[in-house]
């Protein structure tokens, strides 16, 4: 019986799909209507699946269509279906309105529902070729649906930066679940799991153990989908679309790397050096991203930049060997950046009548400039900034777990709380402001809030996700590198972020000083190179171009033949 | 293989610069039924060659087809007559046919040859319908196809879509089926494979881009009847039907 909702579940937006386009004609606008009960009723049942197997009614299975057709519901499975029938039912609900007056209504619904039936496909693909139809159809879908208005060329040439990039990130996947064919012989995720799980080191290509080539195709797929840095440059362009669409795409299309990763979580489980390369690419694409975002004077654009950090961060936590973490990162990503996307309008319709920015300390400091009227002792201070936020979090941790501390990929988080933590006191203190003690207090209170919960919900998450504790440890041990350089990486990092603080601490006190000539100098080089995005845009511009001159000079040299 | 029959396959399953017959004949036909026939017959003349002579394929003519798959793939990119992208998208699908030619029993063969090939029939049939409507098939010069006729843009998309290798038509088993091969035995082969399929993707994105995206184009163009609607996507359902067959054989 499960298992027959469970095939419901992706059956209805697709026959949703159909009936759109077949009635679209007799119904006109109302026809939207069958796509949100469909819609809806997908979200129902995934409700139900996820509750059955959070009470132990549903267990691990995998539904055999053919060699290569074959559905996996794991815990994975059906947390991602509910995650995504959910943000679509929503995207789906506001499109009802907020599309009703645009052109090609029912296409834009049957491609939506098109799109969630291929989400739902992906996440619940238990053999390689199903998930490469399904993670191909995503990137063809969604650059319909972000050229929904087919008068606009621009969105168009965005959709296509989307595209082309997806199927960049295509090819690595591919190139990964044929390895595994050859190695396996056979398509079915399951199956390659197990006899991994029997003999990681039975085969090697090229020389290099299988699970590490194929762990880094699988990364490089997901780079490509969670748009990390270098494979990034079409997620703040893609803002012409519409607002659904962008919702959608922020808020459940772009966290498929982290989907992906935790799909293949037991090749990950065997290899070595690929979580390190996985940690550090979300790294530099969480700073990039955060860099990039807060030089944006355009909304939508600092948006995206946002959502590029906020991937990189979900990655870096793949990298540490929390996946469950990502997972759980990627449902709270979701759910803020779609409620962003999808109030962007009305806040832009009430900021035009009021900006309803409340003159409180915050204000004066930010855009009045206000001078400091009240100084408590900046030692004081920094003690606090730097004690609190750590023995909040070694505390709410230590509930959890008392060997949580042994693992590196836990003091790696442990640390990147930490430091936003005394990031947001540090910020509380420069905020100048005259009840500087209440502000601290209701930042240690928020922080406290939400580092339990986080710490909580993600152990949560990690018992339904991984039950297997072992397994769980063999993720952290694949994540970790050699003692001595996590220490020197940890002391090191700690050393350059404290003197970044006394920097602009100092750069803080003495702001009336002129600045050297040689940091104005180097401030604007910095601003330049920001501002213009690193030059990565003109960089992949210039090398189309490029391509697409030797491709015309070698018809002309041809004669076209 | 007598150096004869070889130099004879090459000229229909298309090696450059033999390939160049087969592109100045497409495009010097014109007439849509001459440019079907010769998309139909054009490469089961060149497999029927390789199957009479029963022997093995050298593997300098492997990268040989490889490399004219790719030249044709790169130089699509930069076309904008529809006429001529199908014949080098063509060209570009049948040098690969050389991949298969050591292990697989005719029949098959010639199924993937008509898998690969029957979508870009029904191009050759919009593009004709094209020039009907408009005087010529070229991107960029009216565009706006999704606003003015938009039932053979639909279709359009699609049978462009079914071109490139999209999942679930008969291009993408094979594709895979290509990659699944050579990843052993011929690894460059599979990063060239790759690389081919991508040029074909972007070469379709940018043939559909200059084609139905802009503002309608003024003056009436005639929609598709239903009927014929309907003919095109029974035989683009039949294909993806016989790609899930060709898959059951592939995979």
């Amino acid at each position: 019986m499960m298992s027959k909702l469970i095939l419901i579940v992706i059956f209805l937006p697709l026959l949703s799909a159909l009936l759109m386009h077949l009635l679209a004609g007799q119904l006109g606008r109302c026809v939207a209507r069958i796509s949100v009960a469909a819609t809806l009723l997908s979200a129902l049942l995934s409700g139900v699946l996820l509750w059955a197997s959070l009470s132990g009614d549903l267990v691990e299975q995998s539904i055999s269509i053919s060699p290569w057709t074959i559905l996996y519901f794991d815990s994975l499975s059906i947390l991602m279906a509910l995650v995504i029938s959910l943000i679509s039912l929503i995207v789906h609900i506001y499109s009802l309105r907020y599309m009703a007056e645009e052109s090609g209504y029912a296409r834009f619904f049957v491609l939506l529902d098109l799109m969630t039936a291929s989400l739902l496909l992906m996440v619940a693909a238990g053999d390689l070729i199903t998930l490469i139809i399904a993670w191909h159809f995503v990137g063809v879908l969604l650059y319909f649906l972000l050229g929904q208005d087919t008068r606009n060329p621009s969105a168009y040439r965005y959709a296509f930066w989307t595209l082309i990039t997806y199927r960049i990130g295509d090819l690595p996947l591919v190139l990964a679940a044929v390895l595994l064919f050859q190695a396996y012989g056979t398509w079915s995720l399951p199956i390659i799991f197990e006899q991994l799980s029997q003999a990681p080191t039975a085969h090697s290509v090229f020389g290099l153990p299988l699970p590490e080539v194929v762990g880094m195709l699988i990364a490089l797929a997901a780079f490509a989908r969670s748009a990390q840095f270098l494979l990034h440059t079409w997620l703040p362009y893609t803002m012409d679309g519409p607002t659904p669409v962008s919702a959608l795409m922020h808020a459940g299309i772009v966290n498929a790397g982290g989907f992906l990763i935790n799909r293949f979580a037991p090749i990950f489980a065997n290899t070595s050096d690929v979580l390190q390369w996985v940690f550090i690419v979300g790294f530099v694409s969480a700073v990039i991203g955060s860099v990039l975002m807060l030089v944006q004077n355009d909304i939508k654009k600092s948006l995206g930049y946002s959502t590029m950090g906020q991937m990189g961060f979900m990655i870096m936590e793949c990298g540490i060997g929390a996946f469950s973490l990502a997972i759980y990162h990627l449902i709270a990503h979701g759910v803020f950046k779609g409620t962003l996307f999808l109030s962007a309008g009305s806040v832009i319709n009430s900021a035009r009548k009021d900006d309803g920015v409340p003159k409180d300390e915050l204000y004066t400091f930010v855009v009045e400039r206000r001078p400091v009227i009240t100084r408590k002792p900046w030692v004081l201070m920094a003690a606090i900034t730097l004690a609190v936020p750590l023995a909040i979090l070694i505390v709410s941790h230590w509930f959890v777990s008392e060997d949580y501390f042994q693992k590196q990929g836990a003091i790696v988080l442990l640390f990147f709380g930490w430091i936003t933590g005394a990031q947001l006191i540090f910020a509380t203190y420069r905020t100048h402001a005259q009840n500087l003690w209440r502000l601290v207090m209701i930042s240690i209170l928020s922080f406290t809030i939400v580092i339990i919960g986080y710490t909580f919900i993600s152990h949560a998450f990690d018992v339904f996700l991984y039950p297997d504790a072992a397994f769980r440890e063999k993720l952290f041990v694949a994540a970790s590198i050699e003692k001595i350089r996590f220490d020197i990486l940890v002391a090191f990092i700690t050393l350059t972020i404290v003197i970044g603080w006394l920097v602009a601490y100092y750069t803080e006190r003495n702001r009336n000083g002129k600045r050297p000539r040689y940091t104005g100098r180097l401030w604007t080089m910095f601003y330049a190179l920001i501002s213009r995005e690193l030059y990565l845009t003109d960089l992949y511009s210039l090398l189309t171009r490029n391509i697409l001159s030797t491709a015309n000079k070698l018809n002309v040299w041809l004669r076209w033949n | 293989m007598p150096d004869i029959f070889l130099l004879l396959a090459g000229l229909f399953l298309p090696l450059f610069p033999l390939s160049m017959v087969f592109n100045a004949l497409f495009n010097r036909a014109q007439h849509v039924v001459l440019r079907c026939v010769l998309l139909i017959g054009w490469p089961h003349i060149g497999l029927a060659i390789i199957h009479s002579t029963e022997t093995t394929v050298p593997a300098w003519l492997i990268t040989w087809a490889l490399a004219t798959s790719l030249l044709y793939a790169l130089r699509m990119l930069a076309l904008r007559g529809v006429g001529q992208w199908n014949s080098f998208l063509a060209t570009s699908m049948w040098a690969m046919l050389w991949l298969t030619t050591t292990d697989m029993n005719q029949e098959m063969h010639h199924l993937y040859a008509f898998g690969v090939t029957t979508p870009l029939v029904l191009l050759a049939l919009l593009s004709a319908g094209l020039e009907k409507r408009f005087g010529a098939a070229y991107t960029d010069l009216y565009g706006g196809l999704a606003q003015s006729i938009p039932r053979f843009a639909g279709v359009l998309v699609v049978v462009i879509l079914a071109a490139i290798a999209t999942p679930l038509f008969p291009g993408f088993f094979i594709m895979i089926k290509f990659i699944l091969d050579t990843s052993i035995t011929m690894p460059v082969a599979t990063f060239v494979l790759l690389a081919i399929w991508l040029l074909w993707s972007w070469a379709g994105v940018r043939l559909l881009q200059g084609l139905i995206v802009g503002p309608a184009s003024k003056g009436e163009a005639a929609d598709l009847n239903l009927f014929t609607c309907w003919s095109y996507v029974l035989v683009l359902i039949a294909l993806m039907l016989g790609g899930l067959y060709l898959s059951g054989g592939l995979l």
